[in-house]
């Protein structure tokens, strides 16, 4: 059995015994390569379920949709490694409680899903550790190397031709599990910290402010990247403060559902290099 | 342009009640000025603003028959009109309007009106108020129920005490149950049970509501009871403006746009909107 | 007989056009993304794609326009109308749907009260549109009833010939033929057949789709709850629109200098309603994204006679879930009734 019959099975299971009320996992999309989040709370329709190697969404940011997990009941969700890693900075961050999501994990190997056993979160402990060492993709590494490489002006100037770009559609934050504050920074406006326009100004603002806000967050599921209707990489600058997070503090965000926030902890022996 | 307000100079401040003020502004330019005198009826509304903070909207809260200046009445909320709240005599603030429909009160002449105003509705229903009374002899019995959650909250107390002296106007004041003070001698209650006492008779009467939305849905019941009918009872609706000109899509109620279809509605209009949008 | 344009008369043309004190934007690619910016010679443009990601709306709507500049001191304050340069502009190579998008704002930026920005703008541009060859499994202009070669909004279009050589010429408007003036030269009449459109494939009925709007009953249906359930709330869709046009005032700037801002502004927010009391008339996704199909095929239609929608598709092309106008009109196609 492959593994879409296998969790279509599984998803009836859980849905048909009341284990879970709801499965939030992949469907077919508009095209033959595009999959869209579908919300299952019937066994019959365990059908609509797809997984493939089309599947790269983070579904994760879907659990903390407001009141979803408020009645206490268990919800059951298609996730990656990254997409569990998100899961455990939430567990982490006091957004959910783990205990209420079953995880069907899946990774993506040579074009193919595969099945990750273990369905709790922290049956996924050793998994994501060894994740660890596991950089950027080829490409990816490639861009970010010819990034690192560039002088400082033409780095700034490659971001300003990036970020010009920016329509502030904010589906780089809407997409995104970790951007789960009821109202973000960019819409408070008493006082108005961020000017809400979209100049190349205002856009700086706003994407130097995110990538701030997902430093040692940043679990690099590519989501805001691939829905960035404006095609600015935003990939690689959540990569350079992942790879701060890591290089400074030994932080993999996301390891367990226990880790501490990075940021919001203080050790002893934390390295103080930018303090003079 | 379109968007480009008006200057206007704070002639003076008031404190009405917890958080609300009124201004009263006037016109730097005169044909600004001529514009509004030319525009204003009862029952519009202005972007009123601040440059550096923005624009907020709400009603002119002055009568059709007094157009040397423009009051206005607002709570401190968001930053727009907490800094309204600020300013002094002297300070420069804007206005752009005058926007929307109006209360016709041409068609409420020779018939008796009722007024019933909740809280920091009074100001809209005020503008109407002194319109007519500003013409008294064109309306027959003109009777105010004006409701706030204290007698802290009234709005407008030196204009209550004047229209409870004038011999031509009824005056029914109330308090929800627990906001009244040891000296209080109107009435305790919500405004609907209020009204289903002190009513007039429906017959030859025109009634005009303001007030937040629970309040309205109470007091239409209630109007109803009493024998009027829906076409007969006049309203006006807020939302969220940016444009106050039919452009920006925020404001509209299903497929009404507040800002140009109203803000005055009757009664009957509202209730055929979709609910749920409003 | 009719009027070709050559591909190889291009350059030329562009030239002439500038020469005649135009600026011409045309689609490009350029850093990683596809919309109409200015060019100076015929290789910077992008022919070949199926449509821009960016619409032109964006030339006649900014993202960000400055409304009054500010200056305040004591007891003072001076201002400054910042209305848009009159510049002619030439936009070359628009689609239909991009063309019929602007010519559906119209009436919503002119009705009582004038826009002058985008009026400024619509009045000093001729949109020379390109008929498609290609579509993508997107498109929907059909559905919208329009097609991939009509003319709604177009001054001037160009029908590619079957040869790939150029382009048969056809005005439409006073405008498109004051354009051909100074090309006239760059021009030939020749028997020249044009290539065939593309077969967009009708998507959802539209009649279906309005009678089942326009029914009260529906609008409190659990049809918009089941249907917006993926949706994440962001401005994609309302953004790269060629018809979405809600904005935004934004005062930007310290106490004593700043400029006054129209910024767009999207129905898909939840702040966009939100009143300072906190009571929210649109306070959950669905109730947004009834707005936002409401508006453009009920509410619209019902002020000024036309459908919000050219059928460009970007609202599901771009989304990142996969939703789109698409889908829910077809959706509505089918509801049992």
């Amino acid at each position: 059995m492959g593994i879409q019959e296998q969790y279509r099975k599984e998803a009836a299971e859980l849905l048909s015994s009341g284990a879970v009320k709801l499965v939030i996992g992949y469907g077919e999309g508009t095209t033959a390569d595009r999959r869209r989040p579908v919300f299952i709370r019937s066994a019959e329709y365990v059908g609509r379920l797809v997984l493939d190697a089309n599947c790269v969404a983070n579904l994760s940011a879907y659990l903390v949709q407001e009141g979803l997990l408020s009645d206490g009941k268990k919800v059951a969700a298609f996730l990656k490694p990254e997409g569990i890693r998100s899961m455990n900075i939430l567990a982490a961050e006091a957004q959910l409680d783990p205990e209420q999501v079953v995880i069907l994990g899946f990774d993506i190997e040579a074009g193919q899903a595969t099945s990750l056993s273990g369905r709790n979160a922290s049956d996924f402990t050793a998994l994501i550790g060894s994740l660890k060492a596991s950089g950027l993709s080829p490409e990816l590494q490639k861009e970010a190397d010819r990034l690192e490489h560039m002088g400082s002006a033409d780095r700034f100037e490659y971001w300003k031709a990036q970020f010009s770009k920016c329509i502030k559609c904010y589906a780089c934050r809407q997409v995104c599990p970790m951007c789960y504050c009821r109202r973000c920074i960019v819409d408070v406006n008493q006082p108005q910290w961020i000017n809400t326009s979209s100049h190349t100004l205002g856009n700086f603002e706003w994407n130097i402010i995110r990538a701030f806000h997902l430093a040692g967050r940043c679990v690099a599921c590519g989501g805001c990247d691939r829905s960035c209707p404006v095609n600015i990489p935003l990939r690689l600058i959540n990569h350079r403060m992942a790879k701060e997070a890591l290089d400074t503090f030994g932080h993999f965000a996301g390891e367990s559902a226990d880790q501490k926030p990075v940021l919001a902890t203080f050790r002893q022996d934390d390295p103080e290099t930018f303090i003079l | 342009m379109i968007y480009n307000p008006f200057p206007m100079r704070v002639v003076s401040k008031r404190e009405e009640a917890p958080g609300v003020r009124t201004l009263k502004i006037e016109f730097l330019k005169q044909e600004d000025h001529d514009f509004f005198k030319n525009h204003y009826r009862t029952g519009m509304f202005g972007l009123y603003g601040i440059y550096g903070e923005g624009e907020s909207t709400f009603c002119v809260a002055s009568p059709e028959t007094r157009t040397d200046y423009i009051e206005c009445t607002f709570r401190q909320s968001g930053r727009v009109t907490s800094t309204l709240a600020d300013v002094d005599s002297g300070d420069i603030v804007t206005f752009r309007g005058p926007y929307g429909n109006r209360f016709p009160i041409e068609e409420f002449e020779g018939k008796n009106l009722l007024f019933i105003a909740g809280g920091i509705a009074l100001p809209p229903t005020r503008s109407v108020i002194w319109s007519c009374l500003d013409q008294r002899e064109k309306y027959r019995d003109v009777t105010i129920v004006y409701g706030a959650r204290t007698v802290a909250d009234l709005v407008y107390k030196h204009e209550l005490e004047e229209w409870k002296q004038r011999g031509d106007v009824n005056l029914v004041l109330t308090v929800d149950p627990g906001g009244e003070t040891p000296d209080w001698q109107d009435h305790v209650g919500f405004v609907p049970s209020v009204l289903e006492k002190v009513a007039p008779s429906p017959d030859n009467t025109v009634a005009v509501l303001c007030g937040p939305p629970i309040m309205i849905k109470f007091t239409l019941t209630a109007l109803e009871k009493l024998g009027f009918s829906a076409n007969n009872v006049y309203t006006t609706l807020e939302n969220r403006m940016k444009c106050g000109v039919g452009k920006c899509g925020r404001c509209n109620v299903g497929s009404t746009y507040i800002c140009k279809e109203g803000p005055v509605f009757t009664a009957e209009e509202v209730q055929a909107m979709p609910q749920h949008d409003l | 007989m009719t009027r070709i344009l050559l591909k190889s008369r291009l350059d030329d043309c562009l030239g002439a056009w500038r020469t005649a004190g135009f600026s011409v934007l045309a689609p490009v690619k350029r850093n990683e993304l596809t919309r109409f910016d200015e060019v100076q010679a015929a290789s910077e443009i992008a022919l070949d794609i199926v449509i821009t990601e960016r619409t032109i709306k964006e030339h006649f709507f900014l993202q960000t326009e400055p409304l009054i500049k500010y200056q305040i001191s004591k007891k003072q304050i001076e201002t400054e109308e910042m209305l848009p340069p009159e510049r002619k502009r030439v936009f070359f190579g628009v689609r239909p749907c991009d063309a019929a998008g602007l010519d559906i704002d119209d009436p919503l930026f002119g009705w009582d009260y004038k826009d002058e920005y985008w009026f400024r703008r619509r009045e000093g541009s001729v949109i020379v549109t390109i008929a498609c060859s290609q579509a993508d499994d997107f498109c929907m202009c059909t559905s919208v009833h329009l097609a991939p070669d009509s003319t709604k909004g177009s001054d001037l279009m160009l029908h590619p010939l079957r040869d790939g050589r150029g382009w048969q010429v056809v005005p439409h408007t006073d405008r498109g033929k004051a354009l051909l003036e100074p090309v006239a030269p760059m021009l030939q009449e020749e028997v020249a057949e044009t290539a065939p459109v593309p077969d967009v494939p009708v998507k959802f009925d539209l009649d279906k789709v309005s009678s089942w709007l326009s029914d009260p009953a529906n609008f409190e249906s659990n049809f918009w709850k089941e249907i917006s359930q993926r949706c994440i709330g962001c401005g994609s869709c309302t953004y790269l629109c060629p018809t979405c046009h809600c904005f935004d005032i934004q005062d930007e700037g310290d106490t004593y200098n700043g400029i006054r801002r129209k910024n767009w502004d999207s129905c898909s927010f939840a702040l966009f309603t939100m009143h300072t009391s906190g009571h929210n008339p649109r306070n959950t996704q669905s109730t947004r994204w009834r707005q936002r199909i409401m508006h453009k095929f009920n509410y619209y239609r019902g002020k000024f006679g036309v459908n919000s929608c050219s059928g460009c598709g970007r609202c599901t092309r771009q989304c990142p879930v996969d939703m789109g106008i698409t889908e829910t009109l077809h959706e509505i196609s089918n509801l049992p009734r």
